[in-house]
């Protein structure tokens, strides 16, 4: 009866049309490998990163080589950061999402990643699983996993980030190594 | 099409309800109910602009999302606006889209509104109130310009509350907020001249703000006394998010404007009054654990005298200022948008 209503959700680009992203293999060991860190400018994330990265080469045998941060928390990592993360690293850690705009930018930047055939894990605080969903469902991959931890990050102590980062890693090394169809793509 | 299946054609009222009811299944709706937008008021809105339908006003590339002149006519009827307002809804969304802290705000746990400001002759033109009320309700034009920003974040970039848009608390009047200023009772040349157009010639500013607060002072005939309880509010901790500084802007009432004015001060010389007193000892804010930045004694809690944005707007019925809070550390990029019309 009311077709003739304009639908002003219809703009030039709808994200409906783009391809569902292909995640990379999953190595079977972290061992021996490169490991790179994405993080983004919220208060403690490069803390969190670097004691994952530090228990993920203490446990598993990785070797971090580099560890960048990306100048602002609502676009995707520049392209140059990709370029240094897919040329030296084997695999990356992405985080820590704990705010609207950054939680959702840190899975783009994940999904990013696994295009460039880099296996990739997010950690994004626990509060804004919703907007980190809607991400994945504009990048074309409705269900993508990532990793969550308690919100609130940015308040933690040293010890507390620690503490935090300790407890995340096994499920980093899951998220790393597991076959992509159960780690990464949804069912 | 579930809206009221039985809505008969031979009932225009109900017929225009089931419309309503059926915009909001459609998930278009803020809350309230949008007036459905056809192609001949699409048109009506596109013969007002040079610009034409298809031009891309907007994009968020992280949310593979752009909007056209045409959709934000759609939006803008939706919000309740008459065509004639659309070149004001334009300018409006162009102020808002070049401020710096735009691109991430409209997903920020902060939830900031835009805060549209009408300067020029279109104010008397279009009915956009600037004197008592200003800050609303109660216009057409001020309430549905301010909308249409909203519901063009909402339908043209797809950021939905507590899906993208994680506003923790939001704010009272988002979307809501535009106003004219009361440039026949400001002592200074209007905000768009400061923003680098042309007093006279109708424009359009925009900060993103997270909230207001009023200063009510009606005690004293002093500037400077005036000017302190402005400072001590603009100094307080709480809108304090960390790093370099705070950020601070005033709606100042006619009266006390007028006082600044008659006593001498400009729109620069309070600015700078405000940038020298709204201070804090680091001490108080590391009593607030807000200390880990704040080094220099005494510290300013606002960027730059001139990063102090100061409009005049409301009656001159009683000496009430309000301060405003921007979102972010960037305040006010400083640039009015002219408004174009098709004819010109």
């Amino acid at each position: 009866m009311f077709e003739s209503i304009i639908d002003p959700t219809i703009g030039p680009a709808s994200a409906a049309s783009q391809p569902r992203p292909t995640l990379a293999d999953r190595p079977e060991s972290l061992s021996g490998l490169r490991l790179g860190l994405l993080a983004n400018t919220k208060r403690n994330a490069e803390q969190f990163l670097a004691d994952v990265g530090a228990e993920l080469a203490r446990q598993y045998g990785v070797v971090p080589v580099l560890a960048t941060k990306k100048p602002n928390i609502v676009d995707t990592a520049p392209t140059e950061i990709m370029a240094q993360l897919t040329d030296q690293c084997d695999v990356v850690v992405v985080g820590v999402g704990d705010c609207g705009s950054c939680s959702a930018s840190a899975v783009a930047d994940g999904i990013l990643l696994e295009q460039a055939g880099i296996p990739a894990a997010v950690i994004i605080s626990d509060a804004f699983t919703v907007s980190a969903d809607a991400m994945a469902d504009l990048r074309g991959a409705p269900g993508y996993r990532y990793l969550t931890t308690a919100h609130p990050v940015a308040n933690l102590t040293a010890e507390g980030v620690q503490a935090r980062a300790t407890q995340a890693v096994p499920a980093v090394a899951a998220m790393l190594t597991e076959p992509v169809l159960a780690a990464a793509q949804p069912a | 099409m579930t809206a009221s299946p039985e809505a008969s054609t031979d009932d225009p009222v109900a017929l225009a309800k089931a419309a309503i009811e059926y915009c909001y299944e459609q998930g278009w709706s803020d809350g309230l109910p949008m007036v459905p937008a056809t192609r001949s008021d699409v048109d009506a809105c596109l013969a007002t602009t040079p610009h034409p339908a298809a031009e891309i006003i907007g994009s968020q590339p992280h949310l593979s999302r752009s909007i056209t002149v045409a959709q934000a006519a759609a939006n803008a009827i939706m919000a309740g606006c008459k065509p004639e307002y659309f070149p004001v809804v334009l300018a409006a969304w162009q102020a808002v889209c070049q401020e710096r802290s735009s691109r991430g705000a409209w997903q920020s746990t902060s939830g900031p509104a835009p805060l549209i400001v009408v300067n020029g002759p279109v104010r008397q033109r279009l009915g956009i109130n600037y004197a008592g009320g200003a800050f609303g309700p109660g216009f057409r034009a001020n309430a549905t310009i301010a909308r249409s920003i909203g519901l063009m974040v909402r339908n043209g970039y797809g950021v939905r509350p507590q899906q993208l848009e994680q506003a923790t608390q939001g704010l009272p009047g988002r979307w809501s907020i535009c106003l004219g200023e009361n440039e026949e009772m400001s002592p200074w040349e209007p905000l768009s001249a400061v923003g680098g157009v042309a007093a006279g010639t109708d424009a359009v500013s925009a900060i993103l703000i997270r909230t207001v607060e009023y200063i009510d002072n009606r005690s004293t005939d002093s500037a400077e006394a005036v000017l302190t309880d402005f400072a001590d509010t603009l100094g307080r901790m709480g809108a304090y998010v960390g790093g370099p500084h705070s950020s601070g802007g005033l709606v100042l009432g006619p009266e006390h404007a007028q006082l600044l004015g008659n006593s001498g001060y400009s729109r620069a010389d309070v600015q700078q009054w405000l940038f020298e007193h709204a201070v804090r000892d680091p001490a108080d804010m590391t009593a607030a654990g807000k200390g880990e930045h704040v080094a220099d004694r005494p510290f300013a809690m606002l960027p730059s005298a001139d990063a102090i944005p100061i409009i005049v707007a409301g009656a001159a019925n009683a000496a009430m200022s309000m301060v405003f809070r921007p979102f972010g550390w960037a305040a006010w990029a400083g640039r009015s948008v002219p408004v174009e019309w098709k004819d010109q």
